[in-house]
C-alpha cells in the first residue's frame, strides 16, 4: 500500500468511481453500493479500476486468480485487495 | 451413460473431417424434435420467430468488438474480385489444387461474416429501435466457428443453435433468465441427462487482456448447462446493456421515465451437443432416444 489511511483509500476508490462511471452516481453512494447491475461501471471501467487498484497497492494482480464478486462494491473491493496483508 | 469415446459411428450421422456433421434419418428427426421443443419453451413468452440469413455484416459485429475478442472464430464469406480479368485468371488454372485448396485470384473486399452466434443478428435488425415493452424473440441459426480441432456432435466448425433472447430492463431480464433456467432443468430432468449449471466465460482470444473476460471473472454473467461436467449443451447469458448500447436500442416504458438502453438477456441451444448427450447416455440405438415430445 502507499502508506495511506483506510478511510484515505476508501475516499479515493469513491472518488474515482464518482469520475469514471458511465451513468450518474446518486449522492447516496456509498461503499456498500453495488457497482456492477448498476452499470456504474462496465467491462471497460472494471479493467480501468483493476489497473487502479494495482497502483493503490503498489503490485500487480493476478487476473486468472480474480473470483466472482471481488468488484461488487468499494467495501469488498478494499477488503479483498486492499486490507492490511493484502 | 454409454462411455462412448466418439460419435462418429451415430446412426445417421456421416462426419465430415472439416468439422461438419450431415444428420438424415432418425438423429435428423431427433435434431428436428428437439428444436420444436426449444420453440414450444419459446411461447412461454410469446417470442416471435425470425429466420436470419447466413451472414452478418462485418460492420454490425464491429460494434461488439467482434473482431478483437474472437478473431480466432470468425470465419469469413470471400468471393473473387468481379474484374473480367481476374475471373479468367482463377477459371484458367487448376481452381483446386490436388489437396483441396482452392487457388484463389484476386479477391472482392470482405464485409460480411458467416454467422458465429444466432443471436447477434436480432439487435443488428432492430438497430435504432425503441420498445415500450419486454420483447421475446426467438431465432435459429447455423452458426460457424473456427476452432483448433473438432469432435462429432461435440465440437463442429458449423452447427444449429436455437436462442430465446429478451430485451426489456434490467429488472426485468433477471426475471427473464430465472424462469429460463427454471423451465431448461424441467427439460434436462424430463430426458433424464446428468447435467448441471455451472458459470462460464466465453473464449476470448488473448482473455487477460480483454475488458470482457475480466468482467466475465468478477460478475459472472454467462452460465453454461454441462453434460457429464463437460460438454455445454446450452447457456443463459446476461448481457446487461451491452447490445443495447452498441445497437442504439432504447426502452421507453414510461413506468421507467427517461429512455434506457435496452438490457439483454438470451438462452442458447446447441443441438447438435443435445444430440451428442442423449447419444452418450442411452447409446446409438435409436429405439432407445427420448421421445422429446411429438
Amino acid at each position: 500500500m502507499t502508506g495511506r489511511s483506510e478511510a484515505e483509500v476508501r475516499l479515493a476508490l469513491r472518488d474515482w468511481v464518482r469520475t469514471h462511471a458511465t451513468v450518474e452516481v446518486p449522492e447516496t453512494f456509498d461503499d456498500h453500493t453495488s457497482l456492477i447491475p448498476t452499470r456504474y461501471l462496465t467491462s471497460l471501467q472494471i479493467a480501468d479500476l483493476l489497473l487502479y487498484v494495482e497502483e493503490l497497492r503498489g503490485k500487480s494482480l493476478d487476473v486468472a486468480s480474480l473470483r466472482p464478486g471481488v468488484f461488487r462494491d468499494i467495501d469488498t473491493v478494499y477488503a479483498t485487495f486492499l486490507a492490511d496483508g493484502e | 451413460m454409454t462411455g462412448l469415446d466418439s460419435l462418429a459411428a451415430t446412426p445417421g450421422l456421416t462426419w465430415a473431417d472439416t468439422g461438419q456433421a450431415t444428420l438424415a434419418g432418425p438423429l435428423l428427426e431427433l435434431a428436428e424434435r428437439l428444436d420444436r421443443r426449444f420453440v414450444t419453451l419459446a411461447r412461454r413468452w410469446r417470442a416471435v420467430e425470425l429466420r436470419f440469413p447466413p451472414c452478418i455484416a462485418a460492420a454490425d459485429l464491429e460494434r461488439i468488438d467482434y473482431f478483437r475478442s474472437f478473431p480466432h472464430l470468425a470465419t469469413f464469406p470471400v468471393c473473387l474480385d468481379p474484374d473480367d480479368d481476374n475471373l479468367a485468371r482463377f477459371a484458367a488454372g487448376d481452381p483446386v489444387t490436388a489437396g483441396g485448396r482452392v487457388a484463389l485470384s484476386d479477391l472482392a473486399p470482405v464485409e460480411a461474416v458467416l454467422t458465429p452466434a444466432a443471436c447477434y443478428h436480432l439487435y443488428a435488425h432492430f438497430k435504432g429501435a425503441s420498445f415500450e415493452a419486454p420483447a421475446y424473440f426467438t431465432t435459429r441459426a447455423t452458426c460457424f466457428r473456427r476452432e483448433t480441432h473438432y469432435r462429432p456432435l461435440e465440437r463442429q466448425w458449423s452447427f444449429t443453435m436455437r436462442e430465446i433472447v429478451f430485451l426489456g430492463t434490467a429488472a426485468e431480464t433477471q426475471g427473464f433468465l430465472d424462469e429460463a433456467t427454471y423451465d431448461v432443468d424441467a427439460l434436462a430432468a424430463e430426458l433424464g441427462l446428468p447435467l448441471a449449471w455451472a458459470p462460464a466465460s466465453d473464449p476470448f482470444f488473448r482473455p487477460s487482456r480483454n475488458p470482457q473476460y475480466l468482467m466475465q471473472q468478477v460478475h459472472p454473467t454467462k452460465h453454461e448447462l454441462l453434460f457429464d461436467d463437460r460438454l455445454a449443451i446450452a447457456s443463459t447469458n446476461l448481457h446487461h446493456d451491452h447490445f443495447g448500447r452498441a445497437f442504439d436500442l432504447s426502452r421507453t416504458d414510461g413506468s421507467i421515465g427517461e429512455p434506457h438502453p435496452v438490457h439483454s438477456a438470451c438462452v442458447a441451444f446447441g443441438i447438435e451437443r443435445w444430440l451428442a448427450a442423449i447419444v452418450h447416455q442411452v447409446g446409438f440405438d435409436p429405439v432407445r432416444w427420448p421421445e422429446v415430445g411429438s
